[in-house]
């Protein structure tokens, strides 16, 4: 491989790397019951969600950041971290779109989601969560009639306080581990989706996170319940604005599938990964789970080329008998960027079916595990598991990790697992260039190819988007 | 568990050589200094270490007055070897049989010479590093005897070398450190069996048996080590191998479950164009326990390894792989893949695995695959249209699921002695299989 | 022997028998054709008692008993040997050891001991010969790593060992050469006597140049919509299926 090119490609720039000066109303850093109570109350929460925020923040302060990643990072100083920050445009909230700060707006289009030409065009709901507080919500209307709630979850406490209570944390639960406990305490804001009985929802409901402020962490809390016999599809795509300084990422997902119902939860993620040198970039610690009961469907399917280091394990667990859970990856790292992430699967119903297809795909001096975990318990008879791992080196400085735990404690329960690596060797490049086909674009062929059985996973608009992320976060490491 | 080992430091190995007191103060600093294993420590993490404190083990194994009634034990048909048995941690001349060929070095460490001694202290520890596991460290600090073997460069060993631990229960539970030192030089050629058993009564022994293979190059081992103890007796112990420039290593496993056994195999490729074959067969029922660790640690181009382990999981037993390989920087060219499938025949069983990549380098070819399931149902549908029960079918079907690895075997004497082994194991005991 | 009367069957929740009637007397020979789809196999799988295999309606008596109600080996042992078109693989479980337990669970049910092992051995070699399978294969695992052909004559000669009083043999002759199929229809030939019986389930004509058949039966959708005797064999040939279906139609 040339070492000019190489060079060459690596200097090319974060595509999404932008700030946006608007003022904002931040919170001072440092974390202590004060603060949970602030935050609490700047929010105007009921008693028994500042009670749960600080029953979550004290279980914290006694819980140790876990080790067990193949991560390594500076340690993090949870105090110097400012746990609130909205827009001071936002004080009033705007009644429309029309009302959004235009430099907001801006922002948006920027990173190619603008909000009127979704509206028009794509029939995609979006609830855009600038840093912490949500700015606009469209097809709030067409979604109401269809009985759909799809809020911010502030909005969703004070608007439907017992769907929230009901929920919250009955998936992750505040102590589940360190960062699902911070997060308890000091969520910020975050999408709120409830489909009532039998409801499928009249279109893709989507999320656009941003990172905005600088030392600002992003503490998002999203909940969706899909009532029994409903259907919904999620997506979720992430950016953060370039900066020199880590910034931390703690968020929590949880999704309730009850009887018959499916969800189907797409991630393009794609958060600042830090410089060539490995400086900056977002630390990205997510908890997101799901239950599926009886004939329940959860899928999981993200791409996921961004942060600087990630630790994220998106899981099902599938409680109810003839549940199904799918977990579909992508795993891109480059540069210095490392991934430590996977998937759970726990199998308690009866003829329960999971699937896991994982790509991780290495270049630089990147290091990207997989780590999974599928468990049948004993009375998950007739179950089935199916794991793919496949990793794909590009370079010989990078690393490419498989730890999948398996534990089986019913004889009549099946689990396979398979993994395997490989190259883009140097004779396929070469047959590319022979015909014609540029380096770049050959390796791009490749990796695509190799990520196939993933990207007819996502929703439409998406692959097309995930397989030009793909080709611009490996700019640089082929040559 | 912390007590075990306090006591058992407490007591220093009697009638040990003197040139042995450095390993035992160096043994007990290092187990000192490491933390004990816990269900955090995640090599710990799905195998309990309390059987060890269920009695105290610390005890100092006593003489045996050895019996031949004892080699029915071990002893395996038309398979003619030098034999070395050990009783309790005790050498037993009277046991032990057959005569050495030219070009072999083999001696006791309780009876090495000064040259001999300094041979030995050159290699022990080297592979297997009491930095590695508080088990091995605690090994180093109770060794009062063990085996040095040198098969000198070019020397083909037409006989096996078989070592067998024996144990059998005495008054006070006790523990033996054991260890193995095998050099092979450059060019040689030899089989080496060590088998760990006992005689039928109930066991009060912890065997803590630490194995170094040291293959130079072009070296080419053929190893077993079976473990068929009777099931009270704990083993915690491994196996470690260097291996240098194109020397071959075919290596066989088995353990007949015990309430607790821990086997940790390390294989280091240290010299290009080495290559291992590591196979492993661990059959469990009642409340056994067993749990086999793996490392593959290619450190160097142009290496091959290809590893299979099987497992059969009944009652309310339970089973433990972890398999890794690990692809060291610029190890470029290396070919590896690791197997694991298990089958569990009860309700109550339980089967953890976790073959694991860890990869550091991009022109490599690796793979591994793990399974846990019950028997084929077509192949089970298959036996019964020919008019075979469904009970014997499924005997059939897990003898065959070993039997496969039974048959890559490349003693044919040893094959056939464990056959009949396992398969009573399946047949004799109908709980066994459902 | 075989009695099947308006037999229905699911695959799968899939209606694949849809009311068959068959009697099969000791000392004949039945082709079954029929197009792909038609249920071919399926009758073979349902008679043997393969799981997954629902019978819906209708009843079989096999020797005057409800075969029905017998699990799989019980027919096996009373004389009912399916060759299976794809015969599974078994690694580790050798061909003698699988055949030895074959045959004495088959003579357990006529009250004999189980074979010794010499006369066994001796006859597993000569049936080898037979079929044309070297020896090796008797040490080998059941069906590991044979080939197409070998597979089939495995088949064959398990059929041989057991002597059973009715053999079904599904497609045994689809993927052969022709001489694998003489040596095919050679076994058969000599399975032929007074006692036994034979269902021959098979695609083509040409297996029944070598065994010339009692009945030709032809199976379509689920049911036998014709029967004739070998005449109706060289009709297919000639013809094709598609006059038949749209006969019935």
């Amino acid at each position: 491989m040339a070492q000019q090119q190489l060079d060459h490609l690596i200097k090319s720039e974060y595509a999404a790397g932008f700030t946006t000066d608007i003022e904002s109303d931040t919170l001072p850093p440092g974390l202590d019951e004060e603060v949970v109570a602030f935050i609490s109350a700047k929010k105007n929460e009921p008693d028994w969600l500042r009670d749960w925020r600080l029953k979550a923040y004290r279980g914290w302060r006694k819980m140790a950041e876990p080790a067990w990643a193949h991560v390594r990072y500076p340690k993090i100083d949870f105090d110097a971290v400012s746990y609130y920050s909205s827009p001071k445009a936002m004080a009033d909230r705007p009644k429309s779109l029309d009302e959004v700060d235009p430099e907001l707006l801006a922002t948006y289009e920027k990173l190619g989601i603008p909000l009127h030409e979704q509206e028009a065009l794509a029939g995609v709901a979006v609830d855009a969560v600038f840093d912490s507080v949500s700015v606009a919500t469209t097809f709030r209307h067409k979604l109401a009639e269809a009985g759909v709630i799809f809020c911010p979850i502030s909005e969703a406490v004070q608007e439907y306080p017992e769907l929230v209570q009901k929920y919250l944390g009955s998936v992750v639960p505040q102590h589940d581990n360190f960062y699902a406990a911070l997060n308890s305490a000091v969520f910020s804001d975050g999408s709120f989706v409830y489909i009532p009985k039998g409801v499928r929802c009249p279109m893709e409901l989507s999320t656009y996170f941003r990172i905005n402020e600088a030392k600002t962490g992003q503490f998002e809390r999203t909940l969706i319940i899909a009532d029994e016999g409903s259907h919904v599809s999620y997506l979720e795509g992430c950016t953060a604005p370039m900066r020199d300084e880590n910034q931390l990422h703690a968020a929590v997902v949880e999704l309730v599938a009850l009887d018959n119902a499916e969800i189907k939860y797409s991630t393009v993620q794609n958060w600042y990964p830090g410089d060539a040198e490995g400086k900056g970039g977002i630390y990205n610690f997510v908890t997101k789970r799901g239950v599926a009961h009886h004939n329940a469907h959860i899928s999981w399917t993200q791409v996921e080329t961004g942060s600087a280091v990630t630790w994220k394990y998106p899981s099902v667990i599938l409680r109810g008998d003839n549940s199904i859970g799918e977990f579909y990856s992508v795993a891109l790292t480059n540069n210095y960027q490392q991934a430590d992430t996977g998937t759970k699967m726990i199998h308690i119903g009866k003829n329960t079916r999971s699937t896991i297809i994982s790509k991780g795909i290495s270049a630089g001096r990147s290091s990207n595990a997989y780590r999974g975990l599928v468990r049948m318990s004993p009375r998950s008879t007739g179950s089935r598991n199916y794991t793919q791992c496949d990793s794909l080196l590009i370079g010989d400085r990078c690393g490419a990790h498989t730890y999948p735990y398996i534990e089986s404690r019913n004889p009549s329960a099946v689990v396979e697992h398979e993994a395997t690596t490989s190259k883009v060797s140097d004779d396929q490049l070469y047959l590319c260039q022979q015909r014609g086909i540029d380096t770049e674009k050959a390796v791009s062929m490749i990796v695509n190819g190799f990520c196939k059985e993933v990207f007819k996973e996502l929703p439409m608009e998406f692959a097309v988007e995930a397989g030009k992320l793909l080709e611009v976060s490996l700019e640089g490491s082929v040559g | 568990m912390a007590d075990y080992i306090e006591q058992a430091l407490q007591r220093p190995p009697a009638n040990a050589p003197r040139w042995l007191d450095l390993f035992h103060q160096q043994g007990r600093r290092s187990c000192r200094e490491k933390a004990l294993p816990t269900g955090k420590t995640e090599d710990w993490k799905y195998t309990s270490l309390r059987a060890l404190g269920q009695r105290d083990y610390a005890g100092q194994p006593a003489p045996v007055a050895a019996s031949g009634d004892l080699q029915r034990h071990y002893r395996i048909a038309d398979f003619s070897s030098h034999t070395l048995v050990f009783v309790n941690g005790h050498f037993s001349p009277a046991l032990s049989a057959g005569s050495l060929p030219a070009g072999v070095e083999l001696v006791r460490f309780g009876e090495a010479d000064a040259g001999q001694a300094e041979r030995i202290q050159n290699w022990l520890g080297k592979v297997a590093s009491r930095e590695q596991s508080v088990f091995t460290a605690l090994n180093e600090s109770g060794l009062a005897d063990g085996i040095y073997l040198r098969v000198t460069k070019n020397t083909r060993l037409e006989t096996p070398i078989q070592v067998i631990w024996l144990t059998t229960p005495q008054s006070e539970a006790f523990t033996v450190s054991q260890r193995l030192l095998l050099v092979m030089e450059p060019g040689s050629d030899a089989t080496v069996m060590e088998y760990f058993t006992s005689d039928a009564a109930e066991q009060n022994s912890f065997t803590n048996g630490i194995t170094e293979l040291v293959l130079e190059q072009n070296a080419r081992l053929r190893h077993y080590r079976l473990h068929a103890e009777q099931e009270q007796a704990l083993h915690i112990g491994g196996v470690h191998a260097s291996l240098e420039r194109d020397a071959n290593l075919d290596s066989f496993h088995l353990a007949v479950g015990g309430t607790l056994k821990r086997i940790d195999i390390t294989v280091n490729h240290n010299g290009p164009g080495a290559h291992c074959n590591l196979q492993g067969v661990y059959l469990l029922r009642n409340r056994q326990h067993v749990d086999y660790h793996t490392c593959i640690e290619h450190r160097v181009p142009r290496c091959t390894s290809d590893e299979v382990f099987r497992g059969i999981i009944g009652d309310a037993a339970r089973a433990v792989f972890n398999g890794r390989i690990h692809i060291h920087p610029d190890a470029q060219k290396t070919l590896a893949q690791l197997s694991n499938k298990n089958l569990l025949t009860s309700d109550a069983a339980e089967v953890d695995t976790k073959p694991e990549l860890e990869i550091y380098a991009d022109d490599v070819q690796c793979a591994h695959g793990a399974t846990v399931a019950q028997l084929d149902e077509t192949s089970l549908h298959y036996l019964r249209t020919r008019g075979i029960a469904a009970d014997e079918a499924k005997v059939m079907l897990s003898f065959g699921f070993i039997n496969e690895l039974l048959n890559r075997i490349p003693d044919a004497a040893v094959a056939a002695h464990l056959r009949p082994m396992l398969s009573q194991f399946f047949s004799g005991e109908q709980h066994f299989v459902r | 022997m075989l009695s099947i009367e308006n037999l229905q069957a699911t695959v799968d929740g899939k209606a694949i028998l849809k009311g068959l009637n068959l009697e099969v007397k000791a000392g004949e020979v039945h082709a079954i054709m029929g197009p792909n789809g038609s249920g071919k196999s399926t009758l073979g799988h349902v008679l043997a008692g393969r799981p997954g295999y629902e019978v819906t309606g209708g009843a079989v008596r096999f020797n005057g008993e409800d075969l029905l109600q017998m699990d799989t080996e019980e027919r096996a042992r009373e004389g009912l040997f399916l060759a299976f078109q794809y015969p599974v693989e078994i690694p580790g479980v050798s061909n003698m050891e699988f055949l030895k337990a074959a045959v004495d669970a088959v003579r357990a049910q006529r009250g004999e001991e189980p074979a010794d092992s010499v006369s066994f051995l001796k006859q597993a070699r000569a049936i080898c010969k037979q079929v044309d399978l070297d020896q090796s294969f008797l040490r080998r695992g059941v069906n590991e790593g044979f080939s197409g052909g070998e597979k089939k004559r495995n088949e064959l000669m398990q059929m041989m060992m057991l002597e059973p009083r009715l053999a079904i043999l599904d497609e045994t002759d689809s993927g052969l050469d022709i001489d694998a199929l003489q040596v095919v229809a050679n076994g058969v030939n000599a399975l032929r006597n007074p006692e036994h019986a034979i269902v021959l389930v098979t695609h083509y004509q040409r297996l029944l140049d070598h065994i010339e058949p009692d009945f030709v039966h032809v199976l379509a959708e689920g049911r036998i919509v014709k029967s004739g005797d070998k005449s109706l064999a060289l009709e297919l040939e000639a013809k094709g299926y598609s006059w038949l279906e749209e006969e019935v139609a």
